[in-house]
């Protein structure tokens, strides 16, 4: 992991689980896998501290463990995971615009908490609901569980492993830890949960099932299910597909190619580079109830999009009306040549993003060649073309015409490599996340007395106005803060919104760089 | 090396010409320190996304950074005591909800320990409910009062013996030396010093258990 990476990762940690976790993340994350006294030694906490931050790690999964040989538990972060905790607010979003707000509460419920059970999840987003509806109304159990299903269905979330069910108890002492199995076409199936009634009583099956004996308890019903973050890529890849399409061709044209790509949720792997094959029949039935093209109209745009120079969807046989690809692979490369060439434009300016262009269309280019074909004289485009060497963004192939490599005898190219090229823009997209993460939190330290003042007069007001005060005496309050520390509070709170959103920027762009980077290894 | 035009000659292996600039010209100066921290940059950032998607997530990313802080999970780091206790800290204090984790899906060597004075069930004692710890205490009674009919100093030491017992049964690789095993501690002396002053360990006496324990404690009170 790089510096970078960790610094951010120690951020994100510390914002959400407190400094004594952070450190035995990063502790964890730095050296890999370790045991639990080695891991109290090296960072000089308390066990009892190391064994808190451990539950609380593996609750969140951002910690695994593994029980080796002579009963030693070792456990490892996984650093992706914890760079997943930016985008946290995204999911939730995503879920609320395809499943609106029930959806919505029930995501944000498990990312917060990390993995629950079905039956909490179900009662603690309801009784939420029923707070926020008008009186005398409460929501209704099997809505909630309703969305739940079709989430588990659409591999937003997904079942935890569970501990294998023990027959008889083992005859020595149990293990020191459990090893949890997980069957794949488990991964997705959803308790019977027969909830009945609403509101305060309700009695729910699962809660009959733990009256069981152990044995005979089918152990899915005390099943947990956790957030997966992968699947919030199939419908953010629509988006970003269905957006990009839409820059240049119709409307139609994106239409279907999101509904081709929600068809192919569930089919596909997030870093296929295919997805499955779609016959137009399909497609056609799977349209959106409001479109109303024909079906020629349809097999029009499909070939059209298959002919089309950027191969995004490409025709894979001719069964059914014809079968239809998308080309994941293709669409998520040209978008990360689409980011570069945006980073070039708005560093450098717009001449050296026409060279970046040229390179990368033509491959490998002399210098001479560049200037030639670019128009640009020749000491600005040496001047620029150093300049992107190094920053990274082009880099040199040399072509020896002598085994001895001399210098005078060898020819130097220019040429892009996207794959390295995205990798060094995804490490300063890291950076800058930290940074942004670490002004923010230095504004807010600043001001804290300030905030504090302001909260607390908030406070005052509140309570005053619920035990019925007069016009008057708020205004007094309210004066508590003079007008230059109102300024203050507003250019504080301007800034770090401004930060904030910053950062939720910047995590689109990583996500998909990370996302380019990762079929492109697939592929190799 | 053979071949090298005129002794002593500075002569470059290449063409500088491909390089950008003709020999004999004057070269920037060299840096001899590092760059400034925020070099000016010749084009502004471009300005933000604005929508009301852009805002709506920012006002969810702000909402879930207050709302983790409150959560269970967030493990405050312990304050050093200060010297006078503020009367203002009782009131600031924020109501946490516990959490207790699910151990059955966890290594057993997470779990809080403490130095067991009674059987082995009294390390869940914590975390399946206080109920179960006050039965124990009642069998720890029992047998207390079974063994003090069979001898005097047995007594003591039996206890121990059935301490060292479950002891070796939990440990298994585990540890013992736990500081947090203070705080279960001072919970299991309170739970068993239901009716004296004094740990029950120190006691030697055997047929007047209660009746001693009254005299000592009526001496002790003056």
């Amino acid at each position: 992991m790089t510096q970078a990476e960790i610094k951010l990762c120690s951020l994100l940690l510390q914002e959400h689980f407190g400094e004594i976790v952070e450190k035995i993340g990063v502790h964890l994350i730095r050296t890999g896998s370790q045991p639990l006294r080695v891991i109290a030694h090296d960072t000089g906490t308390s066990l009892d501290q190391v064994k808190k931050a451990l539950c609380v790690l593996i609750q969140h999964n951002l910690v695994i463990y593994q029980v080796h040989k002579r009963g030693v538990v070792e456990y490892e972060a996984q650093c992706s995971r914890v760079l997943r905790m930016l985008r946290y607010p995204r999911y939730i979003y995503t879920a609320k615009t395809l499943y609106s707000d029930t959806g919505e509460l029930i995501v944000e419920e498990l990312l917060l908490n990390g993995k629950m059970a079905m039956s909490a999840v179900v009662k603690k987003v309801a009784d939420r609901l029923t707070e926020t509806m008008e009186d005398g109304k409460t929501m209704d159990y099997a809505e909630v569980s309703n969305t739940f299903v079709r989430l588990a269905d659409t591999h937003f979330v997904q079942r935890c492993p569970l501990v294998p069910a023990t027959e008889n108890s083992d005859p020595g002492p149990p293990p020191p830890a459990p090893t949890l199995v997980i069957n794949e076409k488990d991964m997705y199936l959803v308790p019977k949960l027969s909830l009945i009634g609403k509101g305060k009583r309700r009695r729910s099956s699962d809660e009959d099932a733990t009256g069981e004996p152990k044995a005979k308890r089918p152990k899915h019903t005390t099943d947990n299910k956790e957030m997966w973050p992968l699947a919030y890529s199939q419908s953010q890849h629509s988006r970003v597909n269905s957006e990009f399409q839409f820059t240049f061709q119709t409307q139609t044209s994106s239409e279907i190619v999101r509904t081709m790509l929600r068809m192919s949720e569930i089919t596909t792997s997030s870093s296929a580079p295919f997805t499955q094959p779609l016959s137009s029949n399909e497609i056609f039935r799977s349209l959106p109830v409001g479109y109303n093209i024909s079906k020629q109209v349809l097999d029009q745009y499909l070939t059209l999009l298959a002919d089309d120079p950027l191969e995004f969807v490409g025709k894979s046989g001719d069964s059914g009306g014809g079968m239809y690809v998308i080309n994941l692979h293709k669409a998520l490369g040209s978008l990360a040549t689409a980011t570069l060439e945006s980073v070039v434009q708005e560093r450098f300016g717009s001449r050296c993003a026409r060279i970046f262009r040229l390179v990368l269309q033509k491959k490998h280019l002399e210098q001479k060649q560049v200037e030639d074909f670019a128009m640009i004289p020749a000491k600005e485009a040496k001047d620029m073309l150093y300049k992107m060497l190094s920053e990274n963004f082009i880099s040199l192939q040399e072509i020896p015409k002598t085994p001895d490599h001399a210098p005078s005898r060898t020819f130097y190219l220019y040429t892009v490599n996207i794959l390295s090229a995205a990798r060094m823009l995804l490490h300063r997209c890291y950076k800058s996340v930290a940074n942004l993460i670490e002004r923010r939190q230095f504004e807010t330290k600043e001001n804290k007395r300030l905030l504090e003042k302001s909260q607390r007069v908030e406070a005052i007001i509140a309570s005053m106005q619920a035990t019925g005060a007069e016009e008057a005496q708020l205004q007094e309050i309210e004066e508590m803060i003079t007008a230059p520390e109102r300024q203050q509070l507003e250019t504080l709170k301007r800034n770090v919104n401004k930060l904030d959103a910053c950062e939720i920027q910047v995590d689109e762009t990583i996500f998909l760089l990370e996302s380019y980077i990762e079929s492109t290894m697939k592929r190799q | 090396m053979a071949g090298n035009k005129g002794r002593g000659r500075a002569a470059y292996t290449f063409n500088i010409e491909a390089v950008g600039f003709s020999r004999g010209e004057k070269l920037p100066d060299v840096v001899l320190k590092p760059p400034p921290l925020f070099p000016d940059t010749d084009y502004k950032p471009v300005p933000l996304k604005t929508g009301e998607g852009e805002d709506y997530v920012l006002a969810l990313k702000q909402e879930l950074r207050e709302t983790v802080k409150r959560m269970p999970y967030f493990v405050e780091t312990p304050e050093e005591k200060q010297d006078i206790e503020r009367y203002s800290k009782r009131y600031v204090k924020v109501y946490k909800e516990e959490w207790i984790p699910d151990w059955r899906r966890l290594p057993r060597e997470l779990m809080p320990r403490k130095k067991c004075k009674k059987g082995p069930k009294s390390k869940k004692a914590k975390d399946t409910g206080k109920g179960t710890s006050l039965t124990n205490t009642a069998d720890v009674l029992k047998k207390i009062e079974e063994l003090e009919k069979r001898g005097d100093g047995e007594k003591s030491d039996e206890e121990n013996e059935e301490k060292e017992g479950s002891k070796e049964k939990s440990k298994e690789g585990d540890d013992d030396e736990d500081d947090n095993a203070a705080e279960q501690e001072e919970y299991d002396e309170e739970e068993q010093e239901e009716e004296n002053d004094y740990i029950n360990s120190y006691f030697e006496d055997g047929d007047d258990f209660g009746a001693d324990s009254d005299d000592n404690m009526d001496e002790a009170t003056y």
